[in-house]
């Protein structure tokens, strides 16, 4: 042991060495590195691609949430693919920035920003995201009953200035911890191990973040902007049908 | 009886290579170091190991090795030990690849050589610039290995202070101290082996790392071991000066054009390059018009430093010439010499590509230690010595790339004999006197703790570092010897009056310091008598009142032993073992 | 020039229990002088600037060459080796302080010894039937030792581990020098017969799944390191190796 060389001397504390093959945390780690790419990074772009039909107006967006409510098992789906492991990768995210100290004063380098910055827009995420579901799909009107409802929900929510940047300041920071997510997936596990490859990726990251965050702000612009202005508090559903192209046989 | 249990004292090449040896033959060993092994002074080495593989078809051979090597020591080593070293070195450069060490390759896979000082062939294995330290990680990577089998318990942080010895003169352990709670502890062993490398610190300034004090051969040359050739210490031409230490600086420099200058006034105030070529003495080159630059490092020191000390014309009058690479570009100067610019650049701040370095002549290497017999085992038994700290692979004068070859040749084998020893030595009568030394040693601290008076030991180890530097290091005069010796013997009496302004009990470095400062005293009358008494010029020791080499008086190994008396060591001379090679006349003008 | 000083604040602690106070230094300007040399000047004369009579300060070192690694510490904040550490080329006055992630000994000694157990625990070496005469080594190309030789340049300083967001107490993560090394010996013929042992060890509790990829470790390393890119490859072979054995059972 560290200590047994100075029998005299009182036992210092200190980090301990290495468990080798020993414990489970390897496993839980690397389930929340997954995770955060798949299924929650599938689902955020599906999300913004979504939200991005708000653009064609109040109908079309209505059809985008009559269509994904529609799905089989949506509900089964929607827990299995979404809230677990959005609520593990967010827990278990928030022990793992307990666990490290950010020293950017000392050591302003980009990758150490860019660590610090991730669990910034983490923990910006995690209180938006428990935000944005319990208000968006838990209270109020239930959308998955009323999807015609849903560009009026938003708007409506969208109204108050402070939510309002609220939402532009979470779109951002989801979208950067995503995009920095993936480049740091593909970091950590080998998959870009040389200093141009992760710098190329990262190119590709930046370029994909920023994409989002464009569809995602121009969604919501889609919702405060003066185009669609007073959206009617509900879109009949006789009027999604049609344009969804009879997915859906009722 | 149990598994014999071995002591080594020291981590660098040599003491881990004596401990690989007795681990793997099934011994147990108790390893002591000052610093954590991979810390050893052995990762300063640079250059490469020296081993006849004959790899670049230049019909290199063992004899070949053996001869340049006795030739480069001018006669002065025992042939038998050299010429065993030398046949050995081709099988541990392959152990040593085994090991992994990342030697250069050529394109076909083979080991890569290259050229050193002091022989024709290419016969110099390298990793990069970076040779010790690679050798002594793959060693150090070994040793881990059989202490996580425990067959090796490491002492890191201890320091050695003393042989136990019994009463019938026999080694039995050692006595060390914890550097963190200065505790004093007896550890037995059924035998000891020294691998506690060079004696830089004795010079203040040297090229040896922090821990290279000679404090642990000092002490068991005061318990009766003979110390041999001390006298002999290897200058390096081209070192750094630097606040804190002397850092080398290659021979490559000069190989690919640099020039040694120095202004033409003395204390000339101006930066180098607003000297104008008129008022720029290139002595060397005026000196030595065949060779110029390129002449022998001992020549080159020699040179350097009777334009210092001589004509005073060391730069600001500081002891500093100009190695010059300016004019040459700069791509030539990054493709071929990179890495030894960037250590002048991050040590000095200058660029060399665009101001001359700095330079002067370093002590380098101890070519003097223990005198060992042709076992390693010095005149008291069951205590054996090793690697830079004993005296008889180099002769006058050490080539380069040897050292590392010494050391791990000298571990090799060093160990199965120690352990071989160890079986068969007489069972210790009762602790074998162990009691008695730690309680000398208590006393010892215990006086140097309480002591009162004004002295600083730091500001004596400067003072000690200044005469020997001044006096015993390149030229040497009989009358400066003897102001030295004088000099030490002052110093021996202002250490009564040492006094640590740090008196604590833990992890106190002054007073661990002043413990080696009294050793570094005492050995250091060593090589200044030792160099007064041989009135010749030989390898690495030269004196212009007697130029020449004295084979008639002095093909001789100087062997000191200790009198505690105020006149110093007592000096006798044992014959050389020149069985294999007649002495001839050591020329480097003319191949030889 | 004559009168030109150099000030140094250095943070002192008589013990790992005594408190940690400040003392500061005003020494004589010389060329050339690094941290080291202040510090050896301070032991021939260990008076403050307040006249206050004080101890050397206690500090490793030894090789002075950037080679040996013992000397790092924290100099103006960051962690660095104090023997290339030139006074000319820091903001004054010089704050020294010993790592703040290693068990301290005293003033800026600390015990480092946690990463030697670590290569202990990832079997950090070359397991070579003996040391007797085997003949040469495996052939190796030039290239694949200019692959190993940068890692084998690692000098064990920890500084990699200091400036480590993810090295602490709470996770116990190994560090990136460690992780380096296995890359070494897995990359060697003859070392690789303990690659899966070695990955093994690597995903155990304060494994290499601990990095944040901050990337400080290859900001920091005085030898240049590629150290991230070791840390990239080895957690892909970690996972491999991982998932290869979940399906073998």
């Amino acid at each position: 042991m560290a200590t047994a060389n100075h029998p005299a001397a009182p036992r210092l504390k200190g980090v301990q060495p290495l468990r080798a093959g020993q414990g489970t945390s390897f496993f839980w780690r690397k389930l929340h590195s997954l995770l955060g790419v798949i299924p929650i990074g599938a689902f955020l772009i599906e999300h913004i691609i979504s939200n991005f039909e708000a653009t064609g107006g109040p109908a079309a967006y209505a059809a985008q949430v009559y269509f994904l409510n529609h799905l089989p098992l949506v509900r089964v789906l929607e827990w299995v693919f979404i809230f677990l492991p959005i609520a593990y990768h967010a827990i278990y995210g928030l022990y793992i920035w307990m666990r490290g100290k950010s020293n950017v004063i000392y050591y302003p380098w980009a990758g150490n920003w860019m660590y610090m910055a991730q669990r910034w827009t983490g923990l910006i995420a995690f209180v938006y995201i428990g935000y944005h579901v319990a208000t968006q799909r838990f209270l109020g009107v239930s959308l998955p009953e009323n999807p015609g409802a849903a560009f009026h929900k938003v708007q409506a929510e969208l109204a108050n200035p402070w939510i309002l940047a609220v939402y532009i300041i979470a779109m951002i920071a989801i979208c950067w911890h995503f995009a920095y997510g993936v480049w740091l997936f593909a970091a950590k596990w080998g998959i870009t191990p040389g200093v141009e490859s992760r710098k190329r990726f990262g190119y590709v990251c930046a370029a994909g973040g920023v994409l989002l965050a464009v569809l995602g702000l121009w969604s919501i612009w889609a919702f405060v902007g003066p185009k669609y202005r007073n959206a009617p508090a509900d879109v009949p559903v006789s009027m999604l049908v049609a344009p969804v192209g009879g997915i859906n046989g009722n | 009886m149990a598994s014999p249990r071995i002591i080594v004292v020291g981590g660098g090449l040599a003491g881990l290579s004596a401990v690989i040896k007795i681990a793997e033959a099934g011994g147990s060993v108790d390893l002591f170091s000052i610093v954590p092994v991979k810390r050893s002074h052995s990762v300063c080495a640079q250059g490469g190991i020296n081993a006849a593989k004959n790899l670049k078809g230049e019909g290199d051979t063992t004899w070949q090795h053996f001869d340049d090597t006795i030739y480069g020591g001018d006669f002065l080593a025992n042939q038998t030990p050299v010429k065993a070293m030398c046949e050995n070195a081709p099988a541990i450069i392959d152990l040593l690849d085994r090991m992994g060490v990342p030697f250069n390759r050529t394109p076909e896979g083979l080991l890569d050589f290259r050229r050193f000082g002091g022989t024709l062939y290419h016969r110099t294995a390298f990793a990069g610039a970076t040779t010790g330290q690679q050798l002594l990680y793959a060693l150090d990577e070994q040793v881990r290995r059989f202490e996580s089998e425990g067959k090796v318990k490491k002492y890191e942080g201890w320091e050695f202070l003393s042989a136990v010895i019994d009463s019938k003169g026999t080694a039995r352990g050692i006595t060390a101290m914890d550097l963190r709670s200065m505790e004093v502890r007896a550890f037995p062993a059924e035998a000891v082996i020294l691998a506690t490398g060079g004696i830089g610190a004795i010079f203040g300034k040297s090229t040896n790392s922090v821990v290279c004090t000679g404090s642990a051969q000092s002490a068991v040359f005061q318990q009766g071991a003979y110390y041999a050739n001390g006298e002999f210490i290897q200058v390096h031409p081209t070192a750094i000066p630097g606040e804190d230490k002397l850092r080398l600086m290659s021979e490559s420099a000069r190989g690919e054009g640099g020039r040694v200058w120095v202004p033409k006034t003395p204390g000339d105030k101006r930066d180098a390059k607003q000297i104008p070529e008129s008022e720029r003495w290139y002595f060397l080159e005026e000196w030595y018009p065949k060779y110029g630059n390129l002449v022998p490092r001992d020549v080159a020191t020699r040179a350097i430093h009777k334009v210092v000390y001589e004509h005073h014309l060391g730069i600001d009058g500081q002891p500093m010439v100009y190695l010059d690479l300016t004019h040459i570009d700069r791509e030539t100067l990054n493709r071929k010499l990179e890495g030894i610019l960037e250590i002048y650049e991050k040590f000095v701040g200058d660029d060399p590509r665009e101001v001359p370095m700095k330079i002067f002549p370093g002590m380098h290497y101890t070519m003097g230690g223990l005198w060992v017999d042709f076992n390693q085992m010095t005149n008291i038994p069951g205590l054996f010595a090793v690697g830079e700290c004993e005296y008889q692979y180099h002769g006058a004068n050490r080539l380069g790339a040897n050292s590392l070859m010494s050391c791990i040749h000298g571990g090799f084998t060093t160990g199965p004999i120690a352990l071989k020893y160890a079986k068969s030595v007489e069972a210790v009568e009762g602790d074998g006197g162990a009691a008695t030394e730690v309680t000398r040693q208590k006393e010892i601290n215990k006086a140097l703790i309480t002591n009162e008076g004004n002295e600083n030991p730091f500001k004596l180890w400067r003072e000690l570092g200044e005469t020997t530097t001044k006096h015993a290091t390149v030229i040497r005069y009989n009358s400066g010897l003897q102001e030295a010796d004088k000099k030490i013997l002052e110093l021996i009496d202002r250490y009564k009056k040492v006094n640590l302004s740090d008196k604590s009990q833990w992890a106190n470095t002054s007073f661990a310091f002043a413990r080696q400062l009294k050793n570094m005293l005492e050995l250091s009358r060593v090589v200044v008598q030792g160099a007064f008494l041989r009135d010749e010029s030989r390898g690495a020791h030269y004196k212009p009142d007697f130029p020449e080499r004295n084979d008639e008086k002095f093909l001789k190994t100087t062997k000191a032993s200790f009198t505690g008396e105020v006149e110093g060591p007592n000096f006798e001379f044992e014959a050389v073992d020149t069985q294999y090679i007649p002495p001839r006349p050591r020329r480097y003008d003319i191949a030889k | 020039m004559a009168n030109k000083t150099v000030t140094l604040e250095i943070k002192r602690q008589a013990s790992p229990d005594a408190p940690a106070v400040w003392e500061k230094f005003e020494l004589e300007w010389r060329p050339g002088m690094n941290v080291i040399s202040a510090m050896m000047e301070i032991a021939a004369n260990p008076v403050t600037t307040d006249g206050q009579t004080t101890t050397p300060i206690a500090y490793d070192s030894n090789c002075l060459e950037e080679i040996c690694g013992s000397c790092a510490m924290l100099i103006n904040g960051k962690a660095r080796m104090a023997c290339s550490a030139l006074v000319d080329n820091l903001e004054q006055p010089i704050k020294i302080e010993p790592l703040s992630k290693f068990p301290l000994v005293r003033d800026l000694q600390v015990d480092r010894s946690v990463l030697f157990e670590n290569l202990k625990a990832v079997k950090a070496w070359v397991p070579i039937d003996g040391t007797y005469d085997l003949g040469s080594g495996r052939r190796m190309f030039p290239q694949e030792q200019e692959l190993r030789y940068p890692l084998s340049n690692c000098i064990s300083c920890t500084c990699c581990m200091e400036v480590c967001p993810q090295f602490n107490e709470a996770t116990g993560f190994v560090g990136a020098a460690t992780i380096a090394q296995v890359k070494l010996f897995n990359s060697h013929p003859t070392g690789k017969v303990l690659a899966e042992e070695r990955l093994r060890a690597l995903a155990g509790d304060g494994g290499i799944q601990e990095c944040g990829f901050a990337q400080n470790c290859v900001e920091v390393c005085p030898k240049q390191i590629p150290l991230t890119n070791a840390i990239s490859d080895i957690s892909r072979d970690v996972l491999l190796q991982k998932a290869k054995d979940l399906i073998r059972g």
